[in-house]
């Protein structure tokens, strides 16, 4: 039979074409209830997913030294991040990601956490400066999280490595008691410099962030810039530091311990400042890679960290004795002309006190007690003193002061008095006189900087002037590249009488001529300055302390100045543990002169080019064509 | 050849065409700036092969074609079969054959190879009237089909077998009401099942029993993206090739079972409304291919055919607004596929044939 002609099937199909304009009529209501009533809902989200605001890292200026080589440069670098908006939230991919990161899942999570709450700020940077390796395994660790992003911002390169670690320092990422202490000054996950002149330069160098709205696809690639607020670079500035001088105190370190500072007389710029052992601040980068940590953080033996020269106190030894000589002088008990008997050790109040010869220097006047470095002579000195006279000495001429040098945490110079006394020792806060004795030889409580020393040859040298050592020089004009030198703060005069200072230059000058640094003279430079040698512990004899360990063995110093005639420079030599002054401390400071007064304007660097040019890397030899 | 034109139902062509167009522009939109960029000239390319084999078999003696439905319907199997043995695995499920770099997909076409030999076999028998053993082996010739699917696991290709069974019998003369009592007693005696009897962990087993790739939280990932690419179209669309969800990629597997999120988010509710009201006018036409048919094996085929239509059309579309679970089925002519487009053409072929000899006669 013909299907046609049947009925029932006619209706069955009848049914079949009314389920199926249904159907359809189903379909359009559900896309009409999507596209038409929650429409604006889920336009948002595709806006929210696909437009996303991003910060732009400012790069900091670059740090030169004082003739324009870079000494902190800047170089694109890629990050492994994670945008603001896309930290992840479940525990269990937080761990996962911290194991394929190999980091440790608390200090992750935490991290997260602490970068949902906050306000603003930058991405999360898991990893930083990916080298190629670190590329390959970003990628790999993408496949898996794709709310991973690979970020490009600048990060800092610091020429040279050991070679002015602690003036530079290092930058890193701003912690979380600086956040909460300066909400308003800091945004999470800046960059900000943490130690060196990083740290104390960081609002001359940092730059302002810049934001741009971007479109994003499904793996966060950016694919159009809707518009941005341009970052604005920090600007580059110069230092006073000289790299060449630099370089020469470094390589005259070698592998002893201790710190170099050589001031400017002009005006208090820090020409040289190192301190030995030195650390490499592009190490400090990479977020506590265990390298850094077992070189540096772990080393308590050599305290690499420890910046000698603003923050290493050391008992001035035989450098004090020029301030003992100052206070006698201006407290009236003694002239250039007092002679003092030196038998090879005195009694003060019952107890002996030894002279380093022990056969004795005989009669010496001042000038010839500075010279040959008479303790007797200072002990006597002291001896007719109180030791808040001493004091007041030093804190006229600046030396119980901090510099103000440009440098984070630079400890104070310790000279001690009655009220020190009293603070210091609430035990027993009587002060003896048998104490002051000590002080006059620069032992006992008496500390000082290498900083804080050198301040105080630079007064000697400039006849009175209190200087600010500093190590800003100006910043770089941004269209000339020249120098825009910053203004100094002036000298403080100092009330220092001419005739007072003539006997302290001519013992400084029989020093290096006649005394205990003669081996240091130059020929060509009159070098002036002081030896000191400053006990660390106190030996029967000289062979008990030849046996004793190196650790155990006096500091050496040597403090002065160059040329005697006009001075330029001053400077400050401590070796640790080095023994006597003039033998370790003096050469190192001749160099310094040498290069200074000599070398270096026969035989200066190359000159600074617009690439970063490592003045020190090995000289091509020129091939003829 | 003029002959084998004439064979071409206008009013069924034209629906085709529209659709193949809609279709062909979502491919190059969804395809552009991405490693399936050429995906669009690709499928054109099985396109034309389809509507050559359809233009073949629409002047081919539907007749003719029942006769080979039992032998085609044992090769069937055989491939099927012979697809777990030898098939290519691709993400977890054994589908496909592979061919000089093509792949195939043999469930594809045994959809309506089935339905072909159930038409066939049914319709030889007395209408209005359903034997309980014809029903009985009916069942039996979908079933073995659909778990030898299952097994790829394909849970989705061998529930758009359903139709065929359901469609059928009704077609027959069996009693909506005994269809609908059964769906009834299925429907609450499994929801009844699930909630009550089954504890959490039974119930995770049957869900991967029947869907082993069920991988819930990379799916809801996929239909969320495609709600919001579908709700952001609004009433005028994005405006093709700007859709940002297509564009960026964020919109998953968008050149297969999410083509039709392309088209929704770039060409708006009324691109939608299109594209359905073309669906509807296709659904229609095989209907009237039905109502036209000269024996009752062709009345099945094409009504059967209208299910399975309705059905892809009900999951897929249904599927990536989020109104239905995401069972992976294709969306004819908008999902990119070479051996669903072809088996698509073929039924359709079938059903042109039968729409031309009413014609004819």
């Amino acid at each position: 039979m013909d299907p046609r002609q049947r009925p029932p099937l006619r209706r069955r199909l009848g049914v079949l074409r009314v389920m199926a304009w249904s159907l359809v009529a189903l379909l359009v209501l559900v896309y009409a209830w999507l596209q038409l009533v929650r429409h604006g809902e889920f336009k948002q989200l595709a806006m929210q997913q696909a437009v996303k605001m991003r910060p732009i890292a400012a790069p900091r200026g670059l740090v030169l030294d004082r003739n324009g080589h870079r000494l902190v440069d800047n170089r694109r670098a890629l990050h492994l991040v994670i945008q603001r908006e896309d930290l992840p939230t479940k525990p269990e991919v937080v761990v996962s990601l911290a194991e394929a990161l190999t980091l440790d899942p608390a200090v992750l999570a935490r991290k997260i956490q602490i970068y949902r709450l906050a306000g603003k700020g930058r991405p999360l940077v898991l990893k930083e400066n990916l080298d190629e390796a670190g590329i390959a395994i970003a990628e790999r660790v993408r496949a898996r999280f794709s709310f991973l992003s690979v970020e490009v911002a600048p990060r800092r390169v610091y020429l040279g490595d050991e070679l002015a670690g602690h003036v530079l320092g290092y930058v890193g990422e701003v912690d979380e008691e600086l956040m909460k202490a300066k909400p308003s000054l800091f945004h999470l996950g800046e960059t900000i410099g943490k130690e060196g002149f990083e740290a104390s330069g960081n609002d001359k160098l940092k730059g302002v962030d810049g934001q741009k709205r971007i479109l994003v696809d499904q793996l966060g690639t950016e694919v159009a810039n809707f518009g941005q607020v341009d970052a604005v670079a920090g600007r580059s500035l110069f230092l006073t530091l000289d790299a060449g001088l630099q370089k020469v105190a470094q390589d005259a370190f070698g592998q002893e311990a201790g710190a170099v500072v050589v001031l400017d007389l002009r005006d208090g710029g820090v020409l040289a400042l190192y301190s030995s052992p030195s650390y490499d601040p592009n190490l400090f980068l990479n977020r506590l890679s265990q390298d850094m940590v077992d070189r540096y953080l772990a080393n308590n033996v050599t305290r690499p960290m420890v910046n000698r020269a603003t923050q290493g106190i050391y008992a001035p030894g035989s450098t004090f004795k020029l301030l003992v000589a100052l206070a006698a002088l201006e407290k009236g008990i003694a002239t250039a002309q007092t002679v003092v008997y030196c038998a090879g050790k005195k009694n003060f109040y019952g107890r002996d006190f030894r002279c380093d010869k022990p056969t004795g220097h005989g009669n010496l006047s001042m000038v010839q007690a500075i010279a040959q470095s008479c303790d007797v002579y200072f002990y006597e000195l002291a001896s007719r003193m109180d030791v808040d006279d001493i004091y007041a000495t030093a804190e006229k001429y600046g030396l119980t002061e901090r510099t103000g040098i440009d440098l984070p945490q630079e400890k104070r110079t310790r000279i001690p008095s009655r009220a020190w006394k009293r603070k210091a020792a609430p035990r027993d806060p009587k002060w003896y006189a048998g104490e002051t004795i000590s002080v006059g030889i620069g032992q006992g409580a008496v500390g000082v900087t290498p900083i804080g020393l050198a301040r105080f040859y630079a007064l000697l040298a400039t006849k009175g002037k209190l200087l600010t050592p500093h190590l800003f020089y100006g910043f770089r004009g941004d269209q000339s590249n020249e120098l825009e030198p910053a203004p100094v703060s002036p000298p403080k005069e100092t009330a220092l009488d001419p005739r007072n200072w003539a006997v302290l230059d001519e013992g400084l000058y029989e020093v290096v001529k006649s005394g205990t640094a003669t081996a240091s003279a130059l020929k060509e430079i009159t070098m002036v300055g002081k030896t000191g040698t400053a006990q660390v512990a106190t030996f029967v004899d000289k062979s008990h302390y030849a046996r004793q360990a190196k650790h155990l063995k006096d500091h050496a110093l040597f403090a002065g100045y160059a040329p005697r005639e006009h001075p330029q420079i001053a400077f400050v030599v401590v070796v640790e543990n080095a023994g006597f002054g003039a033998s370790s401390a003096a050469p190192i400071a001749k160099k310094l002169v040498q290069y200074w007064f000599l070398d270096r304007p026969r035989n200066p660097l190359p000159p600074p080019r617009g690439k970063m040019v490592d003045p020190f890397a090995p000289q091509q030899p020129e091939v003829p064509e | 050849m003029r002959e084998r034109f004439r064979a071409l139902d206008p009013r069924l062509l034209w629906v085709l065409l529209a659709l193949m167009a809609l279709g062909t522009l979502t491919l190059y939109s969804a395809g552009r700036n991405t490693p399936q960029a050429g995906i669009w000239l690709k499928q054109s390319l099985w396109n034309l092969l389809g509507v050559i084999l359809m233009l073949w078999l629409a002047t081919t003696d539907p007749r003719r074609i029942f006769r080979y439905s039992f032998p085609t319907y044992l090769l069937g199997l055989v491939a099927l079969a012979a697809v777990l043995v030898v098939g290519r695995k691709i993400g977890g499920s054994t589908r496909w054959f592979v061919v000089a770099g093509q792949t195939f997909q043999p469930s594809e076409l045994m959809k309506w190879i089935t339905l072909l030999y159930v038409s066939q076999r049914l319709g030889s028998r007395p209408a209005d009237s359903v034997g309980r053993l014809e029903l009985f082996g009916a069942v039996g010739l979908v079933a073995f089909p659909m778990l030898l699917i299952q097994r790829q696991p394909d849970l989705g290709m061998a529930l758009s077998f359903l139709p065929i069974l359901l469609i059928i019998p009704l077609m027959k003369g069996l009693r909506a009401r005994w269809v609908l009592a059964l769906l009834l007693l299925v429907g609450v005696g499994g929801f009844g099942a699930w909630k009550v009897v089954l504890k959490p962990y039974q119930k995770q087993r049957v869900m991967i029993f029947l869907d082993p790739s069920s991988d819930l939280q990379g799916k809801g990932y996929q239909v969320n993206q495609s709600r919001i690419a579908i709700g952001a179209g609004g009433l005028t669309g994005k405006g093709f090739t700007s859709g940002s969800q297509t564009q960026l990629n964020f919109l998953p597997v968008k050149t297969t079972d999410f083509a039709f999120s392309v088209w929704a988010e770039e060409r708006g509710f009324l691109g939608v409304l299109l594209a359905l009201g073309l669906f509807g006018l296709l659904l229609s036409r095989i209907l009237d291919a039905a109502r036209a048919a000269h024996t009752n094996a062709e009345v099945y085929f094409c009504a059967g055919a209208a299910g399975i239509f309705a059905l892809h059309l009900l999951v897929n579309v249904g599927m990536v607004a989020g109104a239905l679970p995401n069972k992976g089925m294709v969306l004819p002519f908008f999902s990119a596929g070479g051996s669903s487009t072809l088996s698509f053409f073929l039924a359709l072929g079938l059903i042109m044939g039968v729409l031309y000899r009413s014609r004819v006669k």
